[in-house]
């Protein structure tokens, strides 16, 4: 009886020390050597998303050369909830700065001004929150840039006149909803001639988008252009035009990684993928959260030097970072991300 | 007909569905585009029918998404290796095989309730995945999409290769002994014991049989692109579980035909397109789906409400 | 002395106990990683994050000791959640009938579960799949997915956000419906008829109980409750949207199963909830302060879950060998 509990006890005492022994080689980093380690948190809009691991490269080379501690988190689940509870424990844990990517403007802004009451200095990257809820917006493209790039690319794809349809991550998703304004925006005002006839939500899957336009292009005979502004959903809906045996008859583009795009782009399947340099980014946030923790960056500042990158300008509190690259067969191999 | 009334009226659904379509959206029956749809679905059969024997044995898995993930990332893994495609499909089936051992030991070794087993099981896979490829995609080589054939005849392929399986399937289960016990385990486990069969033993096996076709069915999902999401089969489970229920297999097990899941499935297939052909807007698309699986149960409880009284 | 010897070995082996020293032992093992972990900021910062799932976790446990499921909770919430900031918004109602206007709601809701499942006697897996799926759904069509509420007035945020007497102010809700739950189950003749029917619903039908108005009940609750969590969830994040609350039946559910209650039905307590949902949320907070991943929170929780459940069985087997040795020799022993 009594062997049972103990046994109990020590498989306890065991299960716990184990999952231990695996993180005491990660926060041994934490130990300061000599000086004040300054510790970033860097948080994605979701974990296991191919777009923000190629921004914690930049961010981990970022944080290597400038000495910091890098903690890299974010939810696993879709839920707006998670990202306000991580920043909320950053917050008690005791960060220097926080970089985040917003996924709820409002919801996550909650969060981040009651860090910037507890003098922790908070940034966005990727997208932003409330103004008041941050010191900088490190900009890689503002959603009526990334609305305005789309749009004109698709109306110069179909030669400003025909149908498109939109694949969108989910129905809810706060930065792709803003997007669809200015796609639509930007319609109105210079395309009357284009058409949006249909949104479907791929719920961030590959293979869903792909059945999603396979419909779409047997629904609209009269379809000339699809635009996948989730990452997995450019593969899916070229698949789908693939299959179809469309290829060149509809165009596809959309926003998404190079190296997932490669071989669509190539065969002529996918016409552009929109994007910016995504480890430029990640490195850009690091270094920026570091400055600003370290008084280097001040607000109003015009300019920020980044260590090997050269020169940053300010504008207003966004640090920007370029515009949207217009990935195409000419240069896509030059890319490797 | 009072036998197969369920199905029967699930296949009417459908019917009426598509008759609905065909007038009003001729454009959905162009070959091509069927076939497509037929063809991505043809995964989610194999895999449906295997949940349908979970549920008659009166267990259920909700891990299915995942092992499908894990699968599909681990077949496509071995084929960028080089691996010749007869070896790649045999790990991914090998690799389900062994996830689906994990859960039938838990389940009829410890046994463990099944729901919480398998959404153990579900959880640990996929963050597992998620920790170790952060969601990169898997590129494959060359030569491997359609099992390098065409792409009609790999399409062709795929869906015969399902249907062959799901007939397989339905002639076992209703003439072999193995799959009379599946029956009789989910009818009453303790009456099957005394009759000489070992439930625990078959239960184990479900599952076991369960990740086999989990395993087959992400490589027929894999060779249909040349790249590997290793999100795809997430919410697979919720897909099929209700394929399998509005195909008349009972939660409470030993009862269910594998018609009636294909139907089910069928119809579940068709909401989406449909809704895309009828040009209605996807801020519906949930809850009409949603109202779909509530009508045909609520069908089939006022059908057995009148036989009470 | 004797019998008392086994009482409190009966005690320590209970699941509820084993659970109590795994949450210990997690507690003990984050404070000794993370130096801030057992600060009262982070303390509190722990209950004001695991409200919502707590909460749901709690109506959950009756509906699982009955042998149902309810899984269309976290819709339910996501779709509790915009009618709230609709009602106060675009029909500008004040707070509180806002508040009432959507627990409301939320019993209506619960009643539609209830009804399918007690009239037509259908599943509540199923039943509870398809509401999942339309709560959802309904939630999306309403705000096309887009519409978020936000700019709520700070008398209302300050329920999810601040202090009040020095503790969280959404606490004081979360232990009054946790106490009435407790009583309700463990106290009542309902608390028990809900086990009753878990173990048998036809015995239960035939001693004379009305099982349906029983398993109506504790349906149109969890809807109460999702509602009422849905108006927490708001005020703590400060919005309202279609995808609040996605997946949280799981975590729920999860808990609960941690928690000791059978998913068959007619075992289980509310004390072994709250303690399910304390392993959960110190492990998800932990993990932050020890630095480790998300994705090691979420397979730690599956693994957790399959030890605490094996852990349980194998005290059962042995208290049951105990029991029978016992038999053999003295009277039997009537747990």
């Amino acid at each position: 009886m009594k062997k049972i509990i103990s046994l109990l006890l020590v498989a306890g005492i065991a299960f716990v020390s184990g999952c231990g022994k695996s993180d005491s080689s990660n926060s041994g980093s934490t130990t300061p050597d000599g000086g004040k380690k300054i510790t970033v948190a860097l948080m994605p809009k979701s974990k296991g998303n191919a777009y923000f691991i190629s921004c914690k490269k930049g961010a981990d080379k970022a944080a290597k050369e400038l000495g910091v501690d890098l903690v890299f988190d974010g939810p696993t689940d879709p839920d707006p909830a998670k990202q306000n509870e991580i920043v909320e424990n950053w917050i008690t844990l005791g960060v220097d700065a926080i970089a985040v990517a917003c996924e709820n403007r409002e919801g996550i802004s909650t969060a981040l001004r009651k860090a910037k009451a507890k003098g922790i200095k908070v940034i966005t990257y990727d997208a932003d929150a409330l103004p008041d809820a941050r010191e900088f917006f490190v900009n890689q493209a503002t959603p009526e840039g990334i609305g305005f790039t789309l749009m004109d690319e698709a109306a110069r794809l179909c030669g400003n006149e025909g149908e498109f349809a939109i694949i969108t991550a989910s129905l809810t998703a706060g930065n792709m909803i803003e997007w669809q304004k200015h796609i639509e925006a930007r319609r109105a005002d210079k395309y009357p001639n284009m058409k949006m006839i249909a949104l479907r939500p791929c719920d961030d899957l590959k293979d869903k988008a792909q059945s999603e336009t396979t419909a779409l292009l047997s629904a609209n005979a009269n379809l000339k252009c699809i635009m996948a502004i989730c990452s997995p959903g450019v593969p899916g809906a070229a698949e789908a035009v693939k299959q179809a045996g469309k290829t060149g008859k509809v165009k596809v583009l959309g926003l998404g990684l190079p190296n997932e795009n490669r071989r669509y782009v190539h065969d002529g399947v996918t016409d552009s993928v929109i994007l910016w340099n995504t480890e430029d980014l990640g490195y850009l946030a690091v270094f920026a959260a570091d400055s600003l923790a370290k008084g280097t960056l001040k607000t109003g500042d015009k300019t920020i030097k980044v260590g090997s990158m050269g020169e940053y300008q300010i504008e207003g509190d966004s640090i920007l970072l370029g515009k949207p690259f217009i990935f195409n067969k000419a240069n896509i191999d030059q890319f490797d991300f | 007909m009072k036998r197969h009334f369920r199905e029967l009226s699930v296949a009417a659904a459908l019917l009426v569905v598509l008759l609905g379509l065909a007038i009003v959206a001729p454009a959905f029956f162009q070959p091509q585009p069927l076939l497509s749809l037929l063809t991505r679905e043809a995964p989610t059969l194999v895999v449906a029918c295997g949940m349908a024997l979970v549920i008659i044995s009166r267990q259920i898995d909700i891990s299915v998404g995942s092992q499908f993930a894990v699968c599909s990332v681990c077949g496509g893994l071995l084929a960028a290796k080089g691996w010749p495609l007869p070896l790649v499909f045999l790990s991914s089936v090998l690799f389900g095989a062994i996830m689906g051992a994990v859960n039938g030991w838990l389940v009829a070794g410890l046994r463990l309730p099944s729901i919480v087993v398998t959404l153990a099981t579900m959880v640990t896979w996929r963050e597992a995945l998620r920790w170790q490829r952060q969601g990169e995609f898997v590129n494959l080589p060359d030569g491997l999409q359609w099992v390098g054939l065409s792409q009609i005849a790999g399409q062709w392929t795929l869906i015969l290769a399902a249907l062959a399986l799901l007939v397989l399937l339905a002639l076992a289960t209703k003439h072999l002994s193995a799959g009379r016990f599946v029956y009789a385990v989910g009818t009453d486990a303790e009456a099957a014991r005394l009759a000489g069969i070992r439930p625990q033993l078959t239960i184990f096996f479900v599952f076991v049989f369960m990740g086999a076709l989990v395993g087959l069915a992400a490589m027929m999902n894999v060779v249909q692109s040349p790249q590997v999401d290793p999100k795809s089969g997430s919410g697979l489970e919720l897909k099929v579980i209700a394929a399998a229920v509005v195909g008349g297999v009972a939660v409470s097990g030993g009862r269910g035909k594998l018609w009636g899941v294909f139907v089910g499935l069928l119809l579940l297939a068709c909401i989406s397109p449909a809704l895309t052909h009828l040009h209605i807007e996807a801020y519906w698309e949930k809850a009409i789906q949603g109202a779909i699986i509530l009508l045909a149960v609520v069908a089939d409880g006022l059908r057995t409400r009148k036989q009470r009284n | 002395m004797n019998t008392d010897k086994h009482g409190f070995k009966a005690i320590l082996l209970r699941h509820e106990t084993i659970l109590l020293f795994v949450v210990l032992l997690e507690w003990l093992y984050f404070n000794s990683v993370g130096p801030r972990f057992g600060s009262v900021d982070n303390t509190f910062d722990i209950m004001r994050h695991s409200v919502e799932i707590g909460l749901l976790a709690l109506v959950m446990t009756p509906i699982i000791l009955t042998g149902g499921i309810d899984l269309s909770v976290g819709s339910l919430l996501g779709l509790c959640a915009i009618l709230f900031g609709k009602f106060w918004r675009d029909a500008g109602m004040s707070i509180p009938l806002a508040a009432a206007c959507t627990i409301g709601i939320g019993a209506l809701a619960g009643g539609l579960n209830a009804t399918l499942i007690t009239w037509l006697r259908l599943p509540p897996l199923i039943v509870t799949l398809g509401t999942f799926s339309l709560f959802r759904g309904l939630a999306e069509a309403i705000t096309r997915g887009a519409d978020t509420f936000t700019n709520f007035p700070a008398s209302f945020l300050f329920l999810g956000q601040e202090r009040w007497l020095g503790i969280p102010a959404q606490a004081p809700i979360f232990i009054l419906v946790a106490i009435g739950i407790w009583l309700l189950v463990h106290r009542t003749t309902f608390g028990r008829s809900f086990r009753a029917i878990g173990f048998a619903p036809e015995g239960t039908r035939y001693a004379g109980i009305s099982v349906e108005r029983r398993l109506a009940m504790a349906y149109v609750l969890a809807g109460i409750i999702a509602a009422v969590a849905a108006i927490i969830y708001t005020s703590r994040l400060g919005q309202a949207k279609a995808d609040a609350g996605m997946g949280y039946e799981l975590f729920a559910i999860t808990a609960v199963v941690l928690g000791g209650t059978s998913i068959f039905g007619g075992v289980g307590t509310v004390h072994g909830t709250l303690l399910g949902v304390a392993a959960i949320a110190v492990l998800n907070n932990g993990l932050v302060h020890a630095r480790q991943p998300r994705e090691v929170a979420g397979m730690l929780t599956g693994l957790l879950l399959i030890l605490a459940l094996t852990s349980s069985i194998i005290s059962k087997m042995l208290a049951s060998l105990n029991a029978r040795r016992q038999t053999s020799v003295t009277k039997p022993i009537i747990t």
